[in-house]
């Protein structure tokens, strides 16, 4: 696990080191006319030209003394940024996550059981359109249609009003997540405003994303339903409606454990494009500044973050397992 | 079903070339397939008549686009620009037409080479086992555990902004799928009698994995791969959509939907004004896409022995 | 001539990715009350689906075509008995597991992984037995709460309370649903046109009828509330553990907690037994109980079986391809193959005398004591019922086939008393 961890960095910091230090030092530049003696001072300074090894060796000291460097797109250090950035990713995607299994869990189990019938077919044109979309092109359409024409879910985490109030100092900031402070501070106009500006890269999310829950589900239910067991429940005279919600489904739900999450992991990665398009200033909007830039801090912290997101999502999925499953419960 | 009643009726075929012909046959009548390939034929014919299309200005560079101009407001489709404009005045019609051997370009060639490198190595994780495919395998974790996107911006900015460095980055990273896919199927045949059979009778490892390996566990790995054509092409158009692809004018479906970004609102008596800038090129890319998905998916359904008993 | 269920000319297919597969072929077989009856033959020759489909529980992609399976459970009509081809799932889901029950053959994969045997069983007694065992339940809290025993007694009215409105609305339940089962068999049975459609809006009907109230239906699904149902579960509980313990199963409040995987074979078999059993029903199927169990297992659960017929069960279909089972437990039996009944006998005399020559093969193949020379095994195997053989389906693989045999499908006779066959053989001699 730790050994995954370590490899990611070790590989991306690799990358980046492909780069002359005479172009690594350009983030750290802030007017255009330096000269090339004040360049090089500025390589020794931060130790950009120290052999690869080395320079990784003091990132990684820095690491686990919590010093994760300086974040030059973000004009803070990279912790701060982090703080920053971070809720406003989180919020989206603990809204859509749950969104996107459900739809998906309530279209796959939709689907196998009306296997071969108009909803089948219907479902399965939806995942594979669904499949078939970019990311960005769904994005931009729906701005244009409900934000461009009827003036709708604007783009940003905020509106104007929203955003006074959040800077005035009366708002308490406790957990950094909009939606909770404004429960918090007692203040549901700036809750429906926040929840407002979440819909739509929600509502793009859960298009996209459940296409592949859904197929899954549709699967793992058909494969459930086929099963001996079912036929004994049968027999036993449990009703039909009865076999779906409980005795195949629950067998059935534990692919797609696995999948969900890796799906929140995924989500988080994936933020770079949607929070680009409905200019959210998250983690992806942040990444997306950094690689751009090549703000190399930020560019490995985030790595590593999201790396390591998908690593305890892992050992997450295994501890889900073990509680549906009796079988490995105990093994 | 029994091969021997099956082979008397339709002569003394190998029961593996059989049972192709007959998922294959299945597989033409699927209407997935159809409008699949229907979609994708249309594609081809485009790309290769592209110079027929749209006559290129510059022969020797057709990929770039010809412009009228450096006026920015893109104009609605007219006579002369079927399909309107883009910014600084390029044709979004060449640029689509042109962007079509592009696109078969990329996502043939990244899924080819994908497929090449990761099947190898899951073959050599899967065939030796051990201290090999512990090491293949958490190479292959760590490149899962990445954040793609991320690292794929980083990687082509590294080594320089364009097509020819997307499509590099995505054969880099891209071969993971299929090395855990492979490496699952062998594990189940690895053991199987007729393997040990081959090994007793002192097959090489070579011809062992070439010749009695493959065959029987390529075929899920080529569902996948025909599945990830589609989301290949995607990654490469939002990697160009970051601003990662070539520069405005290149006939690349990815950097056009780019120049999308700025002009989803109009003015305010005409607020769909540049509709054509949004809609047309990221339709064109979901067309493309959906084409080689209804096609894998057709796929799976009929060479997947184990989803299409039900 | 007295029957406890019946199927006539019974037909079902399977709709499959290569084509359809004709399972069965017009199957006539009959049970009767008190006996043992067995199903031999090959695997694959319709010996299940005949069974499952006499429940109803054929899945995905099968389903039955046409012909009859008709019930005489009911003293008051053994004319005609109720057909349950032409009932509702509701009308089914009553009758499985209550008046027929099934033993399958794989234990280990016919109990569902995830839930415990506690679950498994209990569902038994919740879809047939709930009356009683709410009934029981709130006698027991009454007696509870007279007696101030120790507990919190604000919930324990609350307990009994909601139990009690449970109860109430499931036997207004029953009773209505009776009432309407009656009223629909009536009409069914009268043979009248213009019946059809009512027989189908009261089936409608049937189907959309709820066992509770809306408020309990509620109740039964939010999450800290729903505990009252608790106490149910303990009476169910203790009304499993007695059962189990009549199977002869050690240890068995244990056993109840644990799930499918962490028992032994035998064990699991038991288990399924014990969840056809919970209710004990008039007829009880066991497709293949011992295939894949251990011989001295195999002989316990024989032994369990024979000697639940001598006790609870009325009649016994038992399935198999092992004749020495059959001799040594069936009363009647008949032999199939690819989706026909070959021949029909009493056990003792289909062992003397076998006029069908796919029988004749069946039990020229399996060792005697006094076995002199090889065995004869029958050539070749069960046909590809996408494509079945015209006319007899056996002709391919018969010894004494005639040209007749590829082209007419034979009836069958009484060639003895009560000794049934279908062959050309003894039908068609004249003509040949």
């Amino acid at each position: 696990m730790v050994l995954i961890l370590v490899g990611v960095t070790v590989i991306v910091f690799s990358i980046m080191m492909l780069l002359p230090p005479g172009q690594r030092v350009s983030v750290y530049v802030q007017d255009e006319r330096v000269n090339n003696q004040q360049l090089e001072a500025l390589i020794e300074k931060y130790g950009l030209d120290d052999p690869a090894p080395v320079q990784y060796w003091r990132w990684i000291k820095g690491v686990f003394r919590g010093d994760f460097g300086y974040s030059v797109v973000a004009v803070t250090p990279v912790i701060e940024a982090f703080k920053n950035y971070f809720p406003v990713t989180l919020e989206l995607v603990l809204i859509a996550t749950p969104l996107i299994i459900m739809t998906g869990v309530w279209l796959g189990t939709k689907a196998a059981t009306n296997k071969d019938t108009a909803i089948d077919h219907g479902t399965r044109i939806f995942a594979i359109v669904g499949y078939s979309l970019p990311t960005f092109w769904l994005g931009l359409m729906l701005l244009m249609v409900f934000y461009g024409l009827f003036g709708l879910f604007p783009p940003g985490v905020l509106s104007n009003e929203g955003r006074d109030v959040l800077y005035s100092g009366d708002f308490q900031r406790y957990t950094r997540l909009l939606l909770i402070d404004s429960i918090l501070n007692w203040r549901w106009d700036m809750f429906w405003d926040a929840l407002y500006h979440l819909i739509l890269p929600a509502f793009n999310l859960v298009l996209l994303s459940s296409a592949m829950i859904l197929r899954l589900t549709r699967s793992s239910m058909l494969d459930s339903l086929g099963q001996d067991y079912i036929r004994t429940a049968l027999a036993k005279g449990a009703s039909k409606n009865l076999i779906e919600r409980k005795h195949a489904r629950r067998n059935a739900l534990i692919p797609v454990i696995t999948v969900s999450g890796l799906l929140f992991a995924g989500l988080m990665a994936g933020m770079v494009i949607t929070e680009t398009i409905f200019n959210r200033p998250g983690i992806g909007l942040w990444m997306a500044d950094a690689a751009l830039r090549l703000d190399v801090s930020a560019i490995m912290f985030n790595v590593l973050f999201l790396s390591g997101v998908y690593v305890v999502m892992n050992l997450v999925v295994d501890v889900l397992y073990a509680y549906v499953d009796p079988r490995i419960r105990l093994s | 079903m029994s091969a021997e009643t099956n082979a008397s009726r339709t002569g003394n075929q190998h029961p593996r070339l059989q049972e192709f012909l007959f998922s294959a046959k299945r597989f033409l009548k699927n209407p997935l397939t159809i409008v699949g390939l229907t979609i994708i034929m249309a594609f081809a014919i485009v790309a290769i008549f592209a110079p027929v299309i749209a006559p290129p200005e510059k022969p020797d560079d057709p990929f770039q686009i010809p412009h009228d101009g450096w006026m920015m407001e893109p104009q609605p489709p007219s006579l002369e620009h079927p399909m309107g404009t883009l910014p600084q005045q390029y044709d979004i019609f060449y640029g689509l037409v042109w962007g079509t051997r592009n696109a078969f370009k990329i996502g043939l060639l990244i899924v080819l080479a994908n497929l090449v490198i990761g099947v190898l190595l899951g073959a050599i994780a899967g065939y030796f086992g051990g201290v090999v495919d512990e090491v293949i395998m958490r190479v292959t974790d760590m490149f899962y555990a990445m954040p793609f996107l991320v690292v794929a911006m980083a990687i082509v900015v590294v080594i320089g902004k364009g097509l020819t460095s997307i499509v590099l980055v995505l054969i880099v990273l891209g071969w993971r799928t299929y090395t855990r896919v492979i490496r699952a199927e062998i594990l189940l045949i690895r053991d199987k009698d007729y393997i040990q059979a081959a090994r007793a009778s002192g097959a090489s490892h070579m011809s062992i994995i070439m010749r009695h390996i493959l065959p029987n566990s390529i075929f899920s790995v080529l569902i996948v791969a025909s599945m990830n054509i589609g989301t290949t092409m995607l990654s490469a158009a939002a990697l160009s959509f970051l601003g990662l692809g070539s520069d405005i004018g290149y006939a690349d479906w990815g950097a056009m939907v780019s120049e999308a970004r700025n002009w989803i609102v109009g003015p305010a008596n005409a607020r769909l004004q540049y509709w054509f800038v949004v809609f047309i090129p990221g339709f064109v890319i979901t067309l493309f896409v959906l084409g080689w998905n209804l096609l894998g998916d057709a796929a799976r359904d009929v060479f997947d022995p184990k989803q299409r008993r039900r | 001539m007295d029957a406890l269920l019946k199927t006539e000319d019974l037909k079902t297919n399977f709709y499959t990715f290569e084509g359809v597969v004709k399972a069965l072929n017009g199957v006539n077989v009959m049970v009767r009350p008190g006996e043992t009856y067995g199903l031999v033959g090959e695997s694959g020759c319709g010996k299940s689906v005949t069974v499952r489909s006499m429940m109803r529980i054929v899945q995905e992609p099968g389903r039955i075509e046409s012909g009859r399976i008709a019930l005489f459970f009911d003293e008051k009509d053994k004319e005609r008995g109720v057909d349950i081809v032409q009932q509702s799932d509701a009308y089914m889901q009553k009758l499985r597991g209550n008046d027929i029950s099934m033993i399958f053959q794989e234990a280990s994969t016919s109990l569902n992984p995830v839930f415990s045997i506690e679950e498994q069983i209990g569902e038994s007694f919740e879809f047939h037995r709930l009356d009683e065992m709410l009934r029981e339940t709130v006698e027991e809290l009454d007696a509870e709460i007279q007696q101030g025993k120790a507990g919190f007694l604000g919930w324990k009215k609350f307990q009994r309370s909601q139990l009690a409105r449970e109860l109430a609305s499931h036997t207004a339940y029953d009773n209505a649903v009776e009432e309407l089962d009656a009223q629909i068999i009536r009409l069914e049975s009268t043979d009248l046109q213009g019946n059809a459609s009512a027989v189908a809006a009261l089936n409608k009907k049937r189907e959309g009828m709820k066992p509770f109230s809306l408020s309990t239906r509620i109740l039964r699904r939010v999450p800290i509330l729903r505990r009252y149902r608790n106490r149910l579960s303990k009476t169910i509980r203790t009304h499993i553990v007695e059962l189990l313990r009549s199977l002869g199963l050690p240890n068995p409040e244990n056993v109840v907690d644990r799930y499918p995987h962490e028992l032994s074979g035998g064990m699991q078999q038991r288990i399924v037994i014990a969840i056809a059993l919970a209710c004990n029903p008039k007829l009880l199927i066991a497709d293949e109980p011992t295939s894949n169990l251990d011989v001295t297992i195999q002989a316990q659960i024989l032994d369990l079986i024979r000697k639940l017929k001598e006790d609870t069960i009325e009649s016994v279909i038992f399935i198999t391809h092992d004749l020495g089972v059959v001799a040594e437990l069936c009363d009647r039996v008949s032999v199939m193959y690819a989706g026909d009944v070959a021949e029909t006998a009493a056990v003792k005399d289909i062992f003397a005398k076998q006029y069908h020559p796919y029988t004749e093969g069946l039990i020229a193949s399996v060792p005697k004591r006094d076995q002199k020379g090889e065995l004869k095994p029958i050539h070749g195997t069960v046909p590809n019922l996408v494509t079945p053989p015209t006319g007899c389906r056996f002709h391919p693989r018969c010894p004494k086939a005639m040209d007749i045999c590829s082209q007419v499908k034979p009836e069958t006779i009484e060639i003895a008393p009560e000794h049934f066959v279908a062959c050309h053989l003894y039908t068609s001699e004249d003509k040949a």
